[in-house]
């Protein structure tokens, strides 16, 4: 098996993994806090994914950032970059969604302090009893 | 171990194999692909493509041509959603005010000394990347969270009161944040209040000349190449980004008396 191949599959099965501890930690966990830990393992989970789809190996040559660094002959410089650069969409994507990502977690984060000054716990099983 | 936890860990192992088998009949593809779609491939060849002036962007870097200029409207309202969830984080601490009457705590003198130089090294890394947005990898997005760190540190080292009595206010940092968001805005409509004043065609988020609306952002000055929208839109986004999370992370540090004052 090529080397291209067996690091994908390796990043691959190790994504499925994080994904399985990601959803046992949303579903199964009591602790908010550790929902909350989940849901960005979660998030970082499907960014990964993402990039991983927008990936590359060429047939020549090795796969080069969607940047263009050659500028001396722009037409030739253009032809290799194309055939060579990785996905930049799914970068893109990924880039705004970290941020927007971000800003959420801190959003669900001040919940659960509040949440945890209100009720004294972060215990999901316990505010089912205190709601009785 | 519960019987509903062990339920969980199998529906949830179910899952993740179904979803595995699913994807390796080739929803993802074969991995890692040798090609890239054909919409990449538009993206990439007219990032900077100086033969086709009316179908390029302007920079050397495609992903911050796509943020800002391909999918820029795409990346205005994502920006909308980001405040949104900054706003509703105020929004839970309304109310809760800071006394500067009591003394500011803060670290020890070396990890003072420490902070005060990393007050200027970090923003310029900062304001490299965001100035830099559109030849290598980085931008306003980056930039801004890269600023951020040093406003936490800040207030990690010399205490959140001492910040405020040096004059950095919430509505300091929030004049700051509203400051980067209508530069936003008005660089999206820049061209077409020029183009109203001269009197041509222009798009909403145009950065280049197109067909029918010839008028464009300078892409070069003199022989540097400055990317015309994508930097004013990384300048702005560094400073609104960097705005919004300080504002956050500030309201994170402050003490807890101070909160539970407010509730009742």
């Amino acid at each position: 098996m090529e080397f291209p191949i067996i690091v994908a599959s390796v990043i691959v099965v190790s994504l499925y993994v994080n994904l399985g501890i990601a959803l046992y930690g949303i579903f199964a966990r009591p602790s908010l806090v550790k929902k909350l830990l989940a849901i960005t393992i979660l998030s970082d989970t499907a960014n990964a994914f993402a990039v991983l789809v927008g990936y590359r190996w060429p047939r020549t040559g090795t796969p080069q950032p969607p940047v263009l660094m050659n500028t001396t002959n722009y037409n030739e410089s253009i032809k290799y970059y194309v055939e060579h650069a990785v996905d930049p969409l799914p970068q893109a994507l990924v880039l705004t969604a970290i941020v927007i990502g971000l800003a959420v977690t801190l959003f669900i984060a001040f919940i659960i302090i509040q949440y945890y000054r209100l009720h004294g716990t972060v215990d999901v099983r316990k505010t089912k009893a205190l709601s009785r | 171990m519960k019987k509903s936890e062990v339920c969980v860990i199998v529906s949830i192992i179910i899952f993740i194999f179904s979803l595995a088998y699913i994807t390796s009949l080739g929803g993802l593809g074969y991995l890692p692909p040798v090609d890239v779609r054909k919409l990449a491939q538009i993206y990439l060849s007219s990032t900077y493509n100086p033969f086709e002036p009316t179908n390029t962007s302007s920079g050397y870097e495609s992903v911050t041509a796509i943020v800002w200029d391909f999918r820029g409207l795409d990346t205005f309202f994502e920006t909308a959603v980001f405040y949104g969830a900054i706003i509703a984080s105020i929004a839970v601490y309304r109310g809760v005010s800071i006394s500067t009457k009591k003394k500011p705590i803060g670290m020890s003198p070396i990890a003072k000394t420490i902070t005060r130089l990393s007050t200027v090294l970090i923003p310029t890394v900062a304001a490299s990347i965001a100035f830099h947005g559109h030849l290598t990898p980085g931008g306003g997005f980056q930039a801004g969270s890269v600023a951020t760190v040093v406003i936490v540190l800040i207030v990690m080292v010399f205490g959140l009161r001492k910040v405020i009595l040096k004059g950095l206010t919430k509505p300091k940092i929030l004049l700051l944040r509203s400051l980067g968001l209508v530069g936003i805005g008005l660089t999206a409509i820049g061209l077409v209040l020029a183009g109203l004043v001269i009197g041509v065609n222009a798009y909403i988020f145009q950065n280049q000349a197109k067909p029918i609306a010839h008028i464009s952002y300078p892409m070069w000055i003199d022989d540097i190449l400055v990317g015309g929208s994508l930097l004013l839109f990384n300048l702005f986004e560094f400073v609104a980004v960097m705005a919004g999370f300080a504002l956050v992370l500030m309201l994170f540090s402050i003490e807890e008396e101070e909160v539970r004052k407010v509730i009742k």
